[in-house]
């Protein structure tokens, strides 16, 4: 056995030159240090509970392990994992958790820098997004080893649930503010180079909307949504002509779509919320104008200024881009609230953004029935205002919120398990949100540990106290909890899909309905706001579609939506009906929307038009009919485009070639959850999905 | 015909105290933390927002309803003369 290095340069290969012998270790600061075996015991004393003397044991059997091997060179991560395998062997499992080293192998990663990740349509692929990616997989171990407990991350794991955005673990969700902050503070953000006095232009509060977004694009995993954007720009417009307004439309708009500097290079995912009408809310509200100072006016006041705004935002969006491409983003809310009816020129209005919507598809419709007032965020993630964030709306700048985490249910799943037994049924999903809410609990302390740090911890902007109170108020945070594959969970336990019977769908709310009162029951519990939402669910049914083939195959191949030779398979997202079956849009917006209102974080219904164009009248008629007749939340028209990126053109439909001049080099674009982007990004189950969507053009 | 009560609604009580409700064909539905068939029973009606600010909710049966003591008093009164 060998006892010592000088014992052991004796038999190596370098021993002719004792300089030479030594064994050297590549570190992972970027240096060579010579070998030490003193480094693994302070590494496994520093980092795990390991007592010193297995520590020193463990450190001499790695020595003499290496230097039986004869080699010369060895990385620290190969050090590591010897130790770890020493650890193992002494069944010291929660020691060799905590001693893991996180990372990603060289053949991944040169995949990774070479061909594009679809997990998110949103990321263009460049060197930015691999560094996201690569970024990402490790705060993913993170999360999984260190901030989720083993049952949640097993869980995830294996597909019970899905915990959202975990390479984002170390920041909140989604969230929404007010353009109030900025005319009210300026644009003063810690550890910035410079600080911005409130702006006395519109255009410079234009800029800082835009640089402030781009700042918390990296403080959020998700959108970044604004709330009454128009009637907040309002006091700055007075006296401008329609020119320069139409140009600070313009302004906006492109600004929002070209800002490629978010995560990993995409563009800021940016909503905004746009009102005709005056909310209740905001009318008697004093209202701020240039230099952070309040006019004298009411936001009431300044209707015509707010409603020529809006209307300039969708003559641009109208246009579209250079190559008349519909915009990205920002992502246009019209609310309709009972005002919205009675407020002069609003038939207009409706055709104007009902036109847009044909046209580009562009408009998003939040429908704020009865007294509801909602800030809407992502694509279908909003807040209802509650009593008290109705008195904020009098300091309309104190109105910020955020959702924390996602966590979703693979509802389809729980069905397979349950067998058709509804108490076994019922039994799993409400097992299933505890681990949900315990999944939460432990992501909140881990953000309450990175806010504690403050200014100059990692969230600091998010603890700034400009109006007295930190930027992001946590005691406002809601906790999400989604689902995947109501259909098919229904179509597994009954034995038909939401829309085949009246049995069906019943049974589809008895669900929704039990996780609602069991949400409402954990936000007692735990003083925490549980609240369920239709998870966007880009890549999630996918991924939950792939593992239950997996897993569950007899039952899932029969309820798994695609072409599982194709692999192009999925689950139908949330609490939609079958994107395939041949429903009337009018009742495919009545069906899903009995859901919406027991969903309370928010909900979308889609209407693919594929290639048709609707006229605008059409369009409208339908909006109000929604309105009135349905309890639907929201819904979005999504057309069908291709692009020739030879000739320019863009053209209706989804063509692998140009119809203009035949070029095989065009792209085609439409809605994939709640946002467009180019197809060519999605993933295969999103791919499956689109092939299987039923177009309703022709019947509106 | 169905009526909507909530736990702790007064006004719900006063109402299934008097009147037979059963012998005039209508089934009560109680919304509460443990009944997600209620709950899921008003959803299909569409009358999840209505039930936010209006209990008890009486539905009928061609699903429109009616909401507040008063009015639904005067409808049960109606039926219970009609049967009587």
């Amino acid at each position: 056995m060998i006892h010592s290095i000088e014992e052991a340069r004796r038999f190596s290969r370098f021993e002719d030159d004792p300089t030479d012998m030594a064994l050297f270790v590549r570190t992972s600061s970027e240096d060579m240090k010579g070998w030490d075996r003193k480094r693994i015991v302070e590494a496994l004393l520093r980092e795990t509970k390991v007592d010193p003397l297995t520590a020193e044991q463990i450190s001499k059997e790695v020595e003499e392990l290496v230097i039986r091997s004869g080699i010369s060179m060895v990385t620290a991560p190969l050090v590591r994992e010897l130790v770890n395998s020493k650890l193992i062997e002494r069944g010291l499992e929660e020691a060799r958790r905590m001693h893991t080293r996180l990372g990603v192998p060289l053949y991944d990663v040169d995949q990774l820098i070479i061909h594009p990740n679809r997990e998110n349509a949103n990321v263009p692929h460049g060197p930015e997004a691999t560094n996201l990616t690569l970024a990402e997989r490790i705060k993913k171990e993170y999360a999984l080893l260190s901030v989720f407990s083993q049952d949640v991350a097993d869980a995830h794991m294996r597909g019970d649930i899905h915990l959202h955005d975990l390479g984002f673990v170390d920041r909140p969700y989604c969230s929404g503010q007010s353009l109030e902050y900025l005319k009210k503070f300026g644009l003063n953000l810690p550890n910035s180079l410079a600080i911005a006095k409130p702006a006395k232009h519109p255009e410079v509060l234009l800029a800082h909307m835009v640089k402030f977004a781009a700042a918390l694009q990296s403080h959020f995993a998700g959108a970044i949504g604004w709330d009454a954007v128009n009637l907040f720009f309002a006091p700055y417009l007075r006296g401008m002509s329609s020119r320069e307004i139409e140009q600070l439309a313009q302004m906006l708009v492109f600004e929002f779509s070209q800002q490629a500097v978010a995560r990993g290079g995409q563009a800021i995912f940016t909503d905004i919320n746009l009102y005709w009408e005056v909310p209740s809310h905001f009318e008697n509200v004093p209202a701020i104008g240039p230099g952070g100072a309040f006019t004298g006016f009411t936001y009431g006041d300044y209707l015509p200024e707010a409603q020529r705004f809006v209307w300039a935002i969708f003559d641009v969006l109208k246009e579209g881009d250079a190559m008349g491409r519909p915009f990205f983003f920002p992502k246009p809310l019209v609310h309709m609230t009972e005002r919205f009816f009675t407020t002069p020129g609003h038939e207009d209005f409706l055709a104007h953004i009902c036109e847009v919507a044909g046209e580009k598809g562009s408009t998003y419709f939040v429908f704020d029935r009865g007294s509801t007032a909602k800030i809407s965020e992502c694509c279908r993630l909003s807040f209802r205002l509650k009593e008290n964030d109705l008195r904020d709306a009098k300091e309309p700048w104190k109105m910020r919120y955020c959702a924390m985490q996602n966590v979703t249910l693979n509802l389809p799943r729980i069905a397979y398990e349950a067998k058709g037994d509804d108490h076994r049924l019922f039994s799993e999903i409400t097992r299933r949100m505890e681990l949900a809410a315990k999944a939460h609990i432990q992501k909140r302390i881990f953000i309450e540990r990175l806010l504690s740090l403050g200014e100059s911890g990692p969230l600091g902007l998010l603890t700034m106290k400009r109006d007295g109170e930190p930027y992001l108020r946590l005691h406002r945070a809601s906790y999400l909890i989604g689902m995947v594959g109501l259909n098919e969970l229904v179509q597994a336990h009954l034995g038909q899909e939401l829309h085949e019977s009246k049995e069906a769908l019943r049974f589809g709310l008895k669900v929704i309905a039990h996780m609602k009162l069991m949400a409402d029951k954990l936000s007692q519990k735990h003083n925490m706001k549980f609240v369920l939402e239709q998870t966007p669910a880009e890549s999630t049914a996918y991924r939950f579609a792939k593992l239950d083939l997996e897993n569950y195959d007899g039952a899932a191949l029969s309820c798994v939506k695609g072409n599982p030779d194709s692999g192009e398979v999925y689950y139908t997202n949330s609490t939609y009906l079958n994107v395939g079956a041949p429903i009337n849009p009018i009742d495919r917006v009545r069906l899903e929307g009995l859901f919406h209102p027991i969903i309370e974080a928010g909900a979308l219904t889609h209407i693919w038009l594929g290639e048709t164009r609707p006229s605008k009248d059409s369009l409208a008629n339908f909006v109000v009919k929604v309105f009135r007749w349905t309890q639907n939340d929201q819904i979005a028209f999504s057309p069908e485009f291709t692009t020739c990126l030879e000739c320019g053109r863009t053209h209706r439909g989804l063509s692998v070639s140009c119809p203009r001049c035949g070029s095989p080099n065009v792209e085609g674009m439409t809605r994939i959850t709640g946002y467009f982007s180019k197809i060519s990004g999605w993933n295969k189950g999103k791919l499956g999905e689109l092939k299987d969507r039923h177009r309703n053009g022709k019947l509106i | 015909m169905t009526l909507f009560i909530k736990e702790g609604c007064s006004k719900c009580e006063y109402i299934k105290n008097k009147f037979d409700l059963e012998a005039l064909g209508i089934s009560i539905e109680v919304l509460g933390p443990e009944n997600p068939d209620a709950l899921a029973h008003l959803a299909w009606h569409g009358l999840v927002g209505v039930a936010e600010s209006h209990m008890p909710i009486l539905v009928l049966d061609d699903s429109s309803y009616i909401v507040d003591v008063v009015p639904i008093i005067r409808h049960l009164n109606g039926i219970a003369r009609e049967s009587s």
